[in-house]
């Protein structure tokens, strides 16, 4: 009975407050490491760009950040591999959307997963994780530029 | 585990829908062709697990404190991307 009781606070805290845009993403295959998790909403704030939150959809506030990798790195240049296109049924590039995973270190440093980017398919909303078939000229740490100490 | 010799273009067949095949074999080097689903995500076990490790360090409770960023150019559309 505490266990439950527990759980409806923790439904009752979670945090979904004033959200600029959200989108319901559904990755089939969950992401790596989180097969059981398949149903996702990106969250977009406009205070909080260029981040956007990769939202586990079961009330538990289990969430990703994301980045659009693009920003970071403009020369960034993922191959998805053939299975991955059709998976997703990407007919165009610009069908794509990505999302770098990104992870909060100590002292606030951040990186974001080069090698696995999240690939959406934006008309239909459906993802994966993907591999990317040149992973070996990129990495799970990239760094994020630091902002000036002060602003 | 099961162990199974192979020669140069013999296939294995698992669960009647998958199939490895051993294409080459250049000193250490085994190069295998894989035939799956494409709902059955194939992956070399390393950068599959630095993957998986990462996600699990990356995952976050929604509104922990995000880092502070310089100002970023607008980025390019994915034209980039290669498919």
């Amino acid at each position: 009975m505490k266990c439950a009781e527990m759980i409806e606070t923790e439904i009752e805290t979670d945090p979904v407050v004033a959200v600029d845009n959200r989108q319901v993403v559904r990755l089939p295959m969950g992401l790596l490491g989180f097969e059981q998790f398949k149903e996702y909403v990106l969250l977009s704030n406009l205070d909080e760009a260029p981040f956007r939150w990769l939202r586990v959809q079961d009330n538990s506030a289990l969430a990703f950040v994301v980045i659009d990798p693009f920003l970071v790195l403009p020369d960034y240049s993922p191959d998805i591999p053939k299975p991955d296109v059709e998976f997703l049924k990407l007919k165009a590039p610009s069908d794509a959307m990505l999302l770098g995973i990104v992870t909060i270190h100590e002292a606030g440093r951040a990186t974001m997963n080069l090698k696995g980017p999240v690939v959406i398919n934006r008309h239909t909303l459906v993802g994966r994780q993907v591999i990317i078939a040149n992973a070996n000229n990129y990495s799970v740490t990239h760094p994020l530029p630091a902002a000036e100490s002060s602003d | 585990m099961l162990i199974l010799s192979r020669k140069v273009g013999e296939t294995i067949v698992i669960d009647g829908h998958i199939h490895v095949t051993v294409m080459r074999v250049d000193g250490e080097v085994v190069k295998l062709g894989i035939a799956a689903p494409m709902e059955v995500p194939v992956h070399r076990k390393e950068v599959y697990e630095e993957i998986q490790r990462s996600n699990q360090q990356a995952l976050t409770k929604q509104n922990a404190p995000l880092p502070k960023m310089p100002k970023l150019a607008a980025a390019k559309k994915t034209a980039a991307v290669k498919i």
